[in-house]
């Protein structure tokens, strides 16, 4: 093994592989686990936003009343920290990629570009008094000309948001490779068509909540927050307040969901910093329901040309993206549009692709990651071709899918976005999927219900995902270090740099330390989210807390487990330790039983007698490891293209609706998931990821849509008017899991994080195409609304 | 002193029996119930996720009724007993539903937890063998964004059955 790269890891293990229940649970469902908003630090101050009533204008904004009412400690405005503060660090920079430089002032300094957006921060005592003098705030708006809808706002007389950039694109470029528009002249036919995707929302049920408290004896500040990267965000903290990163303690305490909403780069996060500096006493914000439904995601366009040969191959691909981004932002959010086009091919063989996509700054809110991250674009993209290609050559769907998939033979397979898909079995994926799908039963039903007068339809979604990123420049990186350590009792401690967002990966990282060191779960207890005390890391992005945490915990361990060998060789007075496994609580010799130690006595002999038991041991039960991903280049290669993900889950899922047609609702009759994201640590735990990944699919195919009315004001505020899936609305699903591990991990381990949303959609969205088949009425934007597939159906030949 | 500022400096005594002991507070009149339970008592385990009624994560029991306590002001609720998911375990044994909840992998996140274990103890207060349609409408007025309501319903089941097989505590 060279040193650094990623060994494999890949024996049989007792708990790695078993559905443990999460070590705290116990905590959580007695109300006892601590979110940020539960902390009360004595003598906290309660920030609360002035935010703007319009979409676009010149500001002045004049404090003097509301400092005078009560228990106003300080208002400040993006002109009384302009001297003081500069922009606040971005998360990723579109500028390496030949996008736009990203100003985003904690509070603008002269202008709006959003309704909703903060222009003042009033501090109070309590939260009421901080509530009242917001109302004391007066801002002047000078109303400048707005835009909402991207393509207006390419228009060559569009109002700019950014006048220094001379136009609203932030970011755009092409991906892919060949020659499309050649491709498509050569082949039997060709398809046009458009996909929209309307403005979604990560909404996780807790908001943001954002904490500083400035130690002025010490001279350190300690942020406590909703944050999924408390490294990376200690670093972007430092560097904007100027202070040494060791000056800056980030703690994430649990958080209530994130679906990359609490990635970094949002402005409360440093407002809160530069306010408790100035008070020298902790700060702090508890974002609203409203506010969080101020950054959004997708409301994209994607026009495209797809060609095939008669024998169903898709010959060509070429397609023009334009993302509705609102306003910029530091969050890196851009990202998806990049991701989302490198992954568009899917896992399917395309010869010659091409997007050509633009981001595209308007008077909304800005962008927000969501997960899957903008990769449902492509998802939607494929599926929605490989039905065309199905209605145009009378193929079946599925043996259009099974002819252009990458085999399993092919892998690692490039894709023409330059990706290397690492491993795979997508046939299999379909074959265990029509074990639980009757298809030929399923359209002899949907016959018969169409004779009934009824609207059936089958529909089919394939995805395959990049994860674990890498970006070359950017403190998103697929390696994290984890710190395992036992104590002279033969208590363990994990610390590791990946943070958990809810998901279980805490308790699965304890099990795969557990496992390798020999103790019961209970000897084994883990640290994450804070600074302080932590190995670096990434925190959870991109799908990688097991893949990199897990990995790097298992190195650890292994180290452990290694010495406690040593030692345990040494006192059982065995020549060689390689002999020796750590198995229930002991080290013992392999076939002999009899002769053995309890893991805590060696433990506690190495730190206390070493110098008789193991004079040749250095005396220390604790390893700091991680590891490089083998498959990740960023070196760019002759076409300029780089390889920045670790693992390439994928999953198929077959989707049974029933359209209304005459209320427009959709209803899920079934949902056959079968997924495959290599080896399951605790396969409860991923299947939880899916489960709750095609409920976030669910509703951004039939219900969830951010709106706004031309003045640009959010018509969708609460959960009143953005409409989550409630339990009552989605169906028992179907859920099988194939494993193929990836030949790159420490682990077989691949991304669980993103999957089941982008599937969803495209199975829903075609389910829906096809239970309409019959109306000659087809639908081609998301959400599937009542009033949108009224609109089809009334389109069509009824 | 501007009228607002009276506002501001007024506080009531508001008096509740809170997950079984008897406790008294000042609280700001305007206060809803759960900013009340959180701020002024300290009981952490009911959340505001939306405040508008909507999401279920700040439900508790009051008066034996489970009740969305962001639509109740918190001097309405007087002389009130409150239960909330801290108080359901007694003598730190999990009640019936809590146990199934963590058993089952009911939650990731663990925001929704007050609502969805309310809820479902209202339910099978009702209902001892509800089937997989009466647990989602029994849980349908809290929203949960991290489990896909799967494992959620799981739960319910789980714990359906096993208060059936062993009697409830007291």
């Amino acid at each position: 093994m060279s040193h650094g790269t990623a060994p494999h890891l890949d024996e049989a293990r007792p708990l790695a592989g078993s559905s443990v229940r999460r070590h705290d649970g116990d905590a959580y469902v007695t109300g006892r686990i601590g979110y940020t908003d539960d902390l009360s630090l004595p003598g906290t101050a309660h920030v609360v936003l002035v935010r703007s009533d319009v979409p676009h204008a010149r500001i002045t904004v004049d404090v003097r009343d509301a400092l005078t009412r009560p228990g106003v400690l300080t208002v400040a405005t993006g002109r009384s920290l302009a001297g003081e503060f500069g922009p606040i660090p971005n998360a990723m920079d579109p500028v390496p990629t030949g996008g736009q430089p990203l100003e985003i002032h904690v509070l603008p300094i002269d202008k709006v570009v959003y309704v909703g957006q903060p222009v003042a921060a009033v501090v109070a005592e309590s939260l009421a008094q901080a509530l009242s003098a917001a109302a004391d705030v007066q801002v002047h708006y000078e109303p400048l000309p707005h835009v909402l809808d991207p393509e207006a706002a390419l228009a060559a007389d569009a109002p700019l948001l950014y006048e220094s950039w001379g136009s609203n694109v932030m970011l755009s470029g092409t991906v892919g490779s060949g020659d499309a528009e050649a491709a498509a002249a050569r082949s039997a036919g060709v398809i046009h068509g458009t996909l929209r995707t309307g403005r979604g929302a990560p909404v996780p049920m807790e908001p943001r909540a954002y904490c500083a408290d400035w130690d002025a004896r010490t001279r350190r500040l300690t942020w406590y927050g909703t944050t999924q990267a408390p490294h990376p965000l200690r670093h972007a903290i430092a560097e904007f307040l100027g202070l040494r990163e060791r000056d800056v303690r980030v703690v994430a305490p649990p958080v209530g969901g994130s679906f990359g909403f609490k990635n970094f780069g949002h402005p409360e996060e440093y407002l809160v910093c530069v306010l408790a500096l100035g008070l020298a006493r902790p700060v702090q914000w508890i974002e609203d329901r409203a506010s969080t439904l101020r950054y959004g995601a997708r409301d994209s366009r994607i026009d495209y040309t797809a060609s095939y040969d008669d024998d169903g191959r898709v010959t060509s691909v070429a397609c023009d993206m334009v993302a509705n981004h609102g306003a910029a932002s530091a969050t890196g959010a851009f990202g998806m549009a990049f991701a989302g086009s490198l992954a568009m091919p899917s896992g399917y063989q395309v010869p010659d692709f091409r997007c050509d996509y633009r981001v595209v700054v308007t008077n909304k809110g800005p962008w927000s990651p969501l997960r899957p991250f903008g990769k449902e674009a492509g998802v939607l993209l494929m599926e929605t071709v490989m039905d065309a290609v199905a209605r145009r050559t009378g193929l079946d769907p599925l043996e259009v899918r099974r002819r252009n998939w990458v085999k399993v033979d092919q892998f690692p397979y490039v894709t023409t976005t330059g990706l290397e898909l690492d491993s795979g079995d997508y046939e299999g994926l379909l074959d265990k999927a029509l074990t639980v799908m009757d298809y030929a039963a399923f359209r002899e039903e949907q016959t018969r219900a169409r004779e009934q007068g009824r609207y059936l339809g089958l529909g089919i979604g394939f995805e395959v995902l990049p994860e674990g990123a890498d970006i070359p420049g950017a403190l998103i990186g697929a390696s994290d270090i984890s710190t395992v350590r036992m104590s002279p009792s033969g208590d363990v401690t994990v610390l590791t740099g990946v943070t958990s967002p809810g998901n279980g990966n805490d308790t699965a990282i304890m099990q795969i330390v557990a496992d390798r060191l020999g103790v019961a779960m209970d000897s084994v207890s883990i640290v994450q989210g804070d600074t302080d005390v932590c190995p670096f890391g990434f925190g959870n992005v991109s799908s990688r807390g097991i893949l990199t945490g897990g990995g790097s915990a298992a190195l650890a361990a292994d180290d452990v487990a290694a010495k406690l060998r040593q030692v345990g060789a040494s006192m059982l007075h065995v020549d060689d330790a390689e002999r020796l496994v750590l198995r229930d609580g002991f080290v013992s010799v392999d076939g002999d039983p009899e002769q053995a130690l309890p893991i805590a006595v060696v433990a506690h002999a190495l730190y206390t007698v070493g110098y008789i038991v193991a004079p040749d041991v250095e005396p220390t039960l604790e390893s700091t490891r991680t590891f490089r991903m083998r498959n990740i280049r960023h070196h760019a290669d002759d076409e300029g293209k780089i390889m920045p993900f670790s693992t390439f889950s994928n999953g198929i899922y077959l989707s049974v609706v029933e359209v209304d047609i005459d209320t427009g609702v959709v209803d899920i009759l079934r949902h056959v998931m079968v997924h495959d994201c290599g080896v399951m640590i605790n396969p409860r735990f991923v299947t939880g990821q899916f489960t709750g990944g095609v409920v976030n699919g669910i509703g951004a195919a039939l219900t969830e849509e951010v709106l706004h009315d031309r003045e640009g004001r959010q018509l969708s505020a609460g959960f009143k008017t953005f409409l989550l899936p409630r339990a009552s609305d989605v169906p028992a699903f179907e859920i099988q899991h194939q494993v193929t591990p990836s030949p790159f991990t420490p682990l077989g381990t691949k991304g669980a994080g993103e999957g089941g949303v982008a599937c969803t959609m495209a199975s829903l969205l075609n389910a829906v195409n096809d239970a309409l088949s019959p109306l000659g009425a087809s639908i081609n934007e998301l959400p599937a609304v009542p009033h949108r597939v009224l609109a089809a159906i009334g389109g069509g030949e009824r | 002193m501007s009228t607002n500022e009276q506002v501001h400096s007024i506080s009531t005594r508001l008096s509740l029996n809170l997950d079984g002991t008897d406790r008294t507070a000042d609280v700001d009149p305007r206060s809803l119930l759960v900013e009340a339970l959180r701020d002024d008592f300290g009981v952490t385990a009911p959340k505001i996720g939306c405040a508008t009624g909507d999401c279920g994560a700040c439900t508790s029991r009051v008066d034996g009724q489970i009740t969305k306590t962001c639509l109740r002001l918190a001097v309405s609720a007087e002389g009130s007993q409150i239960v909330t998911t801290q108080g359901l375990a007694e003598d730190g044994q999990l009640d019936v539903v809590q146990q199934a909840f963590w058993d089952e992998q009911a939650f990731q996140c663990g925001f929704c937890l007050s609502g969805m274990i309310f809820a479902a103890s209202e339910l099978l207060a009702e209902n001892p063998d509800p089937s997989d349609q009466d647990i989602r409408w029994a849980i349908s007025g809290n929203l949960c964004r991290c489990t896909g309501y799967e494992a959620i319903v799981a739960a319910v089941r789980t714990a359906a059955v096993r208060q059936r097989e062993i009697p409830q505590r007291g």
